[in-house]
């Protein structure tokens, strides 16, 4: 292959593969990734009154029971 | 669009525990070394540290692939881990020749841990499902 073969390949290649012109957003992306994020809505986390007697049970048994601690621990 | 649901579902699923590993391995090393508690703590690390994290991510793929769809509530999905999970611990325990409860203990701190796994669920959980938009 000589230069004149490699000259024609460039420029078969130049003319086949499309020019990038601007590969850069067009304008900033972030504030409408945080508008998606706050738009979003997440799950409040709200106690109804069975969590708290569940809460409530649960801080009573390890208080009357501290033994039963390392095993709460361990499977979390 | 919401692309890799189950990927971003099981890593909503284990940040929770793997991030109280930090504190449960602060205890067990606490009680182990400073207070000479006899935990055989290197033996039995490894079911905190890699079952329980894993379990959960892939408790929460199942809740979202599956079990979500017939309207169970995430955390009465969530306390049934530990019907899956003590006997695990016991199974460890024993394969590792160490002792940390019994299966009458077991027995006996399994509501607690249920209740404990349900307000988990529900809420942190679901929290997290929600912030990675799956499970709303």
């Amino acid at each position: 292959m000589n230069s004149h073969d490699d000259q024609q390949l460039r420029s078969l290649l130049k003319r086949s593969l499309p020019p990038v012109d601007n590969v850069e957003p067009r304008r900033d992306l972030w504030p409408d990734m945080l508008r998606r994020i706050h738009a979003r809505g997440h799950r409040a986390v709200r106690f109804d009154l069975l969590d708290w007697i569940l809460a409530g049970l649960v801080a009573a048994s390890v208080l009357a029971f501290p033994a039963l601690i390392p095993g709460i621990l361990y499977h979390l | 669009m919401n692309s890799h649901p189950y990927i971003k579902t099981y890593m909503a699923g284990v940040v929770l525990p793997s991030l109280f590993l930090l504190v449960v391995l602060l205890g067990f090393i606490v009680a182990r070394f400073i207070f000479e508690a006899p935990i055989p703590i290197e033996r039995m690390i490894i079911f905190p540290m890699a079952v329980v994290p894993n379990l959960w991510g892939l408790w929460n793929v199942l809740y979202i692939a599956v079990v979500g769809k017939r309207r169970l509530p995430l955390g009465a999905w969530g306390a049934l881990l530990p019907a899956l999970l003590i006997p695990g611990g016991l199974a460890l325990q024993e394969f590792v020749g160490a002792s940390l409860f019994t299966p009458i203990e077991g027995l006996v701190v399994f509501p607690v841990i249920a209740a404990v796994y349900y307000l988990i669920w529900k809420h942190a959980i679901g929290f997290f499902n929600s912030l990675v938009g799956v499970g709303i």
